[in-house]
């Protein structure tokens, strides 16, 4: 293992996972497509508020972000709460790391808190695919930008003399590497085909992820993490009658660039929907808690972030996981088996079974990970329990304040219904640009 | 365009003429569609040479958008070409060179970059002509460039191969020493990344290049020198593979290039590289299997 230290000193005290609010995630174009960014993060936070208690308190600091966001959103997180009912002398900031945006929140507040910097914070995340930004095109820009600089208007009037008919075309983001033109999906399609993830399994998985997710509904599991939005009152991306015999129907897209001989496997059902949605989490030093009698969920342990040389380097793009995790488990002194829950995001099914079979090949861990004998496998009954991206769709940034809470009363329940002892989960987000986030919390 | 000295030096006795500005590309190409050639057989014993050429940071700018580099950065390792082939063209549309200018194709080129050259810092760009020789479908002939700095010193140099179909061999051309050997890269099965070469990109590098060469910018132009249509400039190939290895390598290297299949525009493509003992290989490959571009970079 490269450079990751064996044990690491202990932290000053261990932030508390305190509870969470989110809306419903909306498939693209739907039911959300007239809210903002800035509107569903506000909605999210002021449900979160109402929730706790907390109106027109101050708390420690709001971290959150988008990944499709205006420039005119460039204070997103501070505009929302100014909007919200926490007090406008709460501080904020906004971060960052495509999917992996508001695991990486959860993280900062975290250390924040454990440091004795703060006392509480509010992680969040959001995302609209359907209010995105559009952009005039590179041609269109540059002769604007041109016209901007001119000083007389015969200047501005030459710049603009240089416009022509294709420049009016605009630019809508894609979902699509810049260094490598390829989108995430064509991507995914590599690595599946680099580790034979077959299309049996890649539906099992999504399938599971529909039914487990119905039946958290069912038992009212999200009936203290959401708060209902704009008519939605669960995902509507949910299809609770998922099976594999019915997804198997389905056309597969994404024919893996460079496996003229592999079928493509990946379709609309496992691979996530563009969806937009707002999450937050509340986390706190145990004190502040206690002194508002809140309940404390879970403890936030330890995480790490890595990132994999996918332009250049022969890695998958979304297999940053699979070195994080190790490190992060060493450095803990655990194993993969050390865990109740596994909470593993769902970018496609593809992304999380090559990681699996990754721990599981001697040569992977030999190689790249240095190690005399592979992670191994899992108690796969263990994953994604209450569903995942698959079924609750996903909104980029706002995908790690879904998991933080959802493990976290996962394992709250856990410990609560034995009585005693120590329940633990490890969380895993792949993130655009070679990262991935990695997590683990206990009760 | 005038030629403001001229003066015979080296053993060679190659007689160098400064030019006192770059020579206008759509004029030269102008000139050399509708003059009539002499056609000598024998290269011509000269070098064109621009002194106190200055790299302008907007220039730069322009062609880094194009071509996929990062604006304020190391001047890019393909960007003194921008300076020399106006001196190149002047050099291949004289009435007296062996081959015409309208049609020729970039076969290779070869970069060697001692240092990357400093916006604004004066330089000496020197021109001619090699190892003119028979290729099995016409002639092809060596364009050298050398770019020194103040102190004398070479900190880029570059050979470019261009070929002329059907052009015949020229007499002498079987003395022309042998070239060394195309570059042999190796890279695995998968591409790293999937190039979408816009419609609009010959016209696009020929606005910031100055290379305008019909077989770029105008699809019946294209065929009627022999080509299926519109295709990129090989350089903004090159240029743009460069740009994908941008920051992997040092500031000293040699980068070579062979132009196979053209490019058509648009068009997609496979990009692969891997990284070697001592710098990078990479191709370019269509969607079909046929190479494109094959590349070494190797670093000193």
């Amino acid at each position: 293992m490269p450079s990751a230290p064996s044990s690491r000193p202990t932290p000053p005290r261990r932030a508390a996972i305190v509870g969470a609010n989110r809306i419903p995630f909306a498939r693209s174009n739907g039911a959300y497509a007239r809210a903002s960014n800035q509107d569903m993060l506000t909605a999210a936070l002021d449900g979160l508020v109402a929730r706790f208690g907390m109106a027109g308190e101050q708390v420690g600091e709001v971290v959150s972000g988008a990944v499709l966001k205006k420039s005119s959103d460039f204070n997103l997180t501070r505009e929302a709460v100014l909007g919200s009912r926490l007090a406008a002398s709460t501080p904020t900031y906004d971060v960052q790391q495509a999917c992996g945006t508001s695991l990486q929140t959860t993280l900062l507040i975290a250390n924040k808190i454990a440091l004795g910097q703060i006392e509480s914070g509010i992680a969040a995340g959001v995302d609209t695919t359907s209010d995105a930004p559009i952009e005039v095109n590179e041609g269109l820009r540059s002769v604007l930008l041109a016209a901007n600089r001119a000083k007389s208007t015969a200047g501005v009037l030459k710049a603009l003399a240089g416009l022509r008919p294709g420049q009016i075309v605009p630019e809508i983001p894609a979902n699509r590497e810049p260094r490598t033109g390829m989108s995430m999906g064509e991507h995914a399609a590599q690595t599946a085909a680099a580790w034979g993830i077959t299309r049996q399994a890649q539906d099992e998985i999504a399938a599971a992820s529909h039914q487990n997710l119905a039946k958290a509904y069912d038992r009212g599991f999200f009936d203290d993490l959401m708060t209902p939005y704009l008519g939605l009152t669960k995902d509507n991306n949910l299809r609770p009658d998922s099976t594999v015999e019915g997804l198997a129907k389905l056309k597969p897209v994404f024919k893996p660039a460079g496996y003229p001989d592999t079928e493509a496997t990946m379709t609309a059902a496992n691979s996530t929907p563009l969806t937009d949605g707002a999450a937050t989490v509340l986390l706190a030093s145990d004190e502040w808690a206690a002194e508002r009698q809140l309940p404390v969920l879970a403890h936030f342990v330890d995480a790490e972030t890595s990132a994999v040389d996918y332009v250049h380097g022969d890695e998958g793009l979304l297999m940053a996981p699979a070195y994080a995790v190790p490190r992060l488990l060493e450095r803990n002194g655990l194993t993969l088996q050390d865990f109740d829950f596994y909470e593993f995001h769902e970018a496609f099914a593809s992304t999380i079974l090559a990681t699996f079979a990754a721990w599981e090949d001697p040569i992977f861990c030999k190689e790249k990970l240095g190690y005399d004998e592979p992670l191994g496998s899992f108690d796969r009954s263990k994953l994604n329990v209450v569903g995942s991206s698959l079924a609750t769709g996903h909104p980029f940034a706002a995908t790690g304040a879904r998991i933080v809470p959802t493990l976290a009363k996962l394992l709250h329940e856990k410990t609560d219904q034995e009585g005693s002892g120590t329940a633990r989960g490890l969380i895993s987000i792949c993130a655009a640009g070679g990262q991935g986030v990695v997590a683990i919390l206990e009760a | 365009m005038t030629a403001t000295d001229t003066e015979r030096s080296g053993a060679g006795g190659t007689r160098t003429e400064t030019l006192d500005s770059a020579p206008t590309l759509g004029v030269l190409y102008g000139r050399a569609l509708l003059t009539a050639r002499s056609g000598g057989s024998t290269l011509p014993d000269r070098r064109l040479e621009l002194v106190n050429v200055r790299i302008d940071p907007d220039a730069v700018a322009d062609y880094n958008h194009v071509c996929g580099f990062s604006v304020g950065g190391d001047v890019p390792p393909t960007y003194p070409h921008m300076l020399a082939f106006p001196l190149q063209m002047r050099l291949m549309t004289d009435r007296e060179f062996p081959l015409p200018a309208p049609g020729m194709v970039h076969l290779r080129n070869v970069i060697s970059q001692v240092r990357p050259p400093g916006v604004g810092e004066p330089l000496r760009v020197a021109v001619h002509a090699d190892r003119l020789a028979a290729h099995p479908k016409g002639a092809q002939v060596d364009l050298v460039t050398t770019v020194t700095d103040e102190d004398g010193s070479t900190i880029w140099d570059s050979r470019s191969t261009y070929f002329v179909r059907g052009a015949p061999a020229p007499a002498g051309a079987d003395d022309a020493p042998a070239a060394p050997p195309e570059p042999d890269p190796h890279v695995g099965r998968l591409p790293h990344a999937i190039w979408t070469v816009p419609g609009d990109i010959g016209r696009r590098y020929a606005a910031v290049s100055g290379d305008v060469n019909p077989i770029h910018v105008n699809g019946l132009a294209a065929k009627a020198f022999g080509m299926p249509g519109t295709i990129a400039h090989g350089m903004w190939t090159k240029a743009r593979a460069l740009a994908a290895l941008a920051g992997r390598h040092g500031p000293a290297f040699t980068v070579d290039v062979v132009f196979k299949a053209p490019v058509r525009a648009p068009s997609k493509a496979y990009f692969h590289t891997a990284a070697v003992d001592g710098g990078w290989d990479a191709k370019l490959v269509s969607t079909k299997g046929r190479d494109h571009l094959l590349l070494t970079l190797r670093e000193g």
